[in-house]
């Protein structure tokens, strides 16, 4: 009977051993997996550092689920509280509580409440203030160069509230000629702050003309161009404002006479 | 004889007056002397009676702070407003047959319900029923068959919602118009279009945007002999992300 003896106690022994090994195995994955959590929760620290955190300094704080008006409300952070600000879209701001719910909270909420030090939580709300001084302005629109149709967007940056640094793309489709033109430029805003404030602008710039198949000499050009001009900025609502434009081009060419040509425009812009 | 002794005078006076009005000027030792006397006796007095009064109590000792006050800098808040993609669909170019199209497109939200919009796409036209019917016809060149567009739109949201797949996901949603202009360039020709359309939304997280778009591209052709308005329709799926 000995061997049978023999054999439970190798199974029982081989039993035990497998179990260590289970166990040591396990432990070892789970020592890794508390590991990597410890370093998810360091690298979350870390990134969380580098996040704005401000504190709810009225009752409550809404959060919603996406960022607009539509979107329901789904969880209220209370007052004393902190969110970590992850980023801005439009005029919502997507924060993450202490507690890791995150949603949208609209800015004119975030605008009540507090930073580390106590100090209100500033940034730019996109009002009629933000039309006075902004960096950026982009603006979309149409209108005529020489007789034929324009499409026109640009672009522009701010130097000083007065003056900006533009650059303009536009394509022309006319009956005798189409062509593209890239131009920049010097704008000054006389009164930033009013509502409807004109400006002159000034600049140069290049004009691609492709004349149409039907005209004879179809010979494709490209001459430098130059402006001054005029015009009306109005703002509308939120970042939206209209800007109507004139602008007297001189297009030096390589033929005897230089081409003069009037251009007028509307855009509609936005500033950020 | 009285004119010399006249400007002899007034010499002298004049003299005397800026002589005297530079002597006031300076600092002489012997003014203010009496002063600077009068002012020490009553800094000693004081003194003293401040010494006086301090003898009765402990010296107060003023503290220095020598705590550095803390300078929190404030984090870069990120600014998500720009959306950039691209896609592919059909567009229907009027006569020539539904062709396969390939677009990209860039999207600037100004607020919750505005965007701007700008779109590039290109396709390849195909054959009108005369040219299919008639044989070896052929009205367009290859490179006059290249159908390449862009344009400019203003978007509007509505319609926001969201999505469910089954009982834990949840995706944000919502419906859009959009119009504006742009060009094409067709059959060896650039042509100013009108555009007009809507689409829907689909956000699986908060960088990630499916589109499935519809826009009509109206513009005056002359290709077919007469001149004549064309309605181009477009169907796009196109995949953005959100920086």
């Amino acid at each position: 009977m000995e061997p049978s003896i023999t054999t439970t106690r190798s199974r029982r022994l081989r039993r035990t051993r497998l179990g260590f090994v289970v166990l040591a195995c396990f432990l070892s994955v789970s020592a890794l997996a508390k590991q990597t959590e410890a370093e998810k929760a360091a690298k979350e620290q870390a990134a969380q550092e580098k996040l704005l955190q401000v504190f709810v300094s009225e009752p409550y704080l809404e959060l919603s689920t996406g960022p607009g008006r539509g979107y329901p409300v789904f969880h209220v952070v209370e007052r004393e509280a902190s969110v970590d600000v992850l980023f801005r879209r439009t005029d919502w701001f997507k924060v993450r509580t202490e507690q890791g719910v995150e949603g949208y909270a609209r800015a004119r909420d975030m605008r009540r409440t507090k930073l580390a030090d106590g100090t209100p939580f500033v940034f730019n709300l996109g009002d009629m203030a933000g039309f006075t001084t902004h960096n950026w302005e982009i603006g979309i629109g149409g209108g005529n160069y020489g007789g034929a149709s324009l499409i026109n967007a640009y672009g522009a940056y701010s130097l000083t509230d007065n003056m900006k640094v533009e650059v303009t793309l536009s394509q022309f489709l006319g009956n005798f000629s189409n062509g593209y033109k890239v131009e920049a430029g010097i704008t000054h805003v006389m009164f930033p702050e009013w509502r409807i404030s004109p400006f002159l602008e000034l600049g140069t710039g290049i004009v691609y003309v492709e004349p149409r198949a039907t005209i004879v000499l179809p010979e494709d050009r490209t001459d430098q161009t130059a402006y001054a001009g005029a015009g009306i900025r109005m703002y509308l609502t939120r970042r939206f404002f209209l800007r109507a434009d004139y602008r007297w081009h001189t297009v030096f060419t390589s033929r005897d006479d230089n081409q003069e040509l009037e251009e007028w425009k509307v855009l509609i812009a936005c500033f950020f | 004889m009285e004119s010399p002794n006249r400007l002899l005078l007034l010499t002298t006076a004049l003299c005397a007056t800026l002589l005297l009005s530079g002597c006031s000027l300076l600092r002489w030792p012997w003014f203010g002397k009496n002063k600077h006397v009068e002012q020490q006796q009553t800094e000693d007095q004081a003194a003293a009676e401040e010494e006086a009064e301090d003898s009765d109590s402990t010296p107060p000792r003023v503290i220095e702070p020598n705590v550095a006050r803390r300078k929190i800098k404030t984090p870069k808040i990120d600014n998500e407003n720009w959306e950039i993609g691209g896609g592919a669909g059909f567009v229907s170019i009027e006569d020539f047959g539904t062709s396969s199209t390939y677009a990209g497109q860039i999207s600037y939200h100004v607020t919750e319900d505005f965007f701007f919009r700008a779109d590039v796409g290109q396709s390849t036209a195909g054959k009108t029923s005369f040219e299919t019917l008639g044989g070896d016809i052929e009205l367009l060149t290859g490179n006059q068959r290249r159908f390449t567009y862009y344009s400019l739109s203003l978007g509007y949201n509505f319609l926001p919602g969201e999505v469910f797949l089954g009982r834990k996901l949840a995706m944000n949603s919502g419906f859009y118009l959009l119009g504006g202009i742009g060009s094409v360039k067709f059959a060896g020709d650039n042509r100013l279009t009108l555009n007009l359309g809507a689409g829907y939304r689909v956000l699986p997280n908060d960088w990630l945007a499916i589109h499935l778009g519809v826009q009509d591209r109206v513009f005056d052709s002359d290709v077919l002999g007469e001149t004549k308005v064309t309605n181009n329709m477009e169907m796009l799926l196109s995949a953005t992300v959100f920086f």
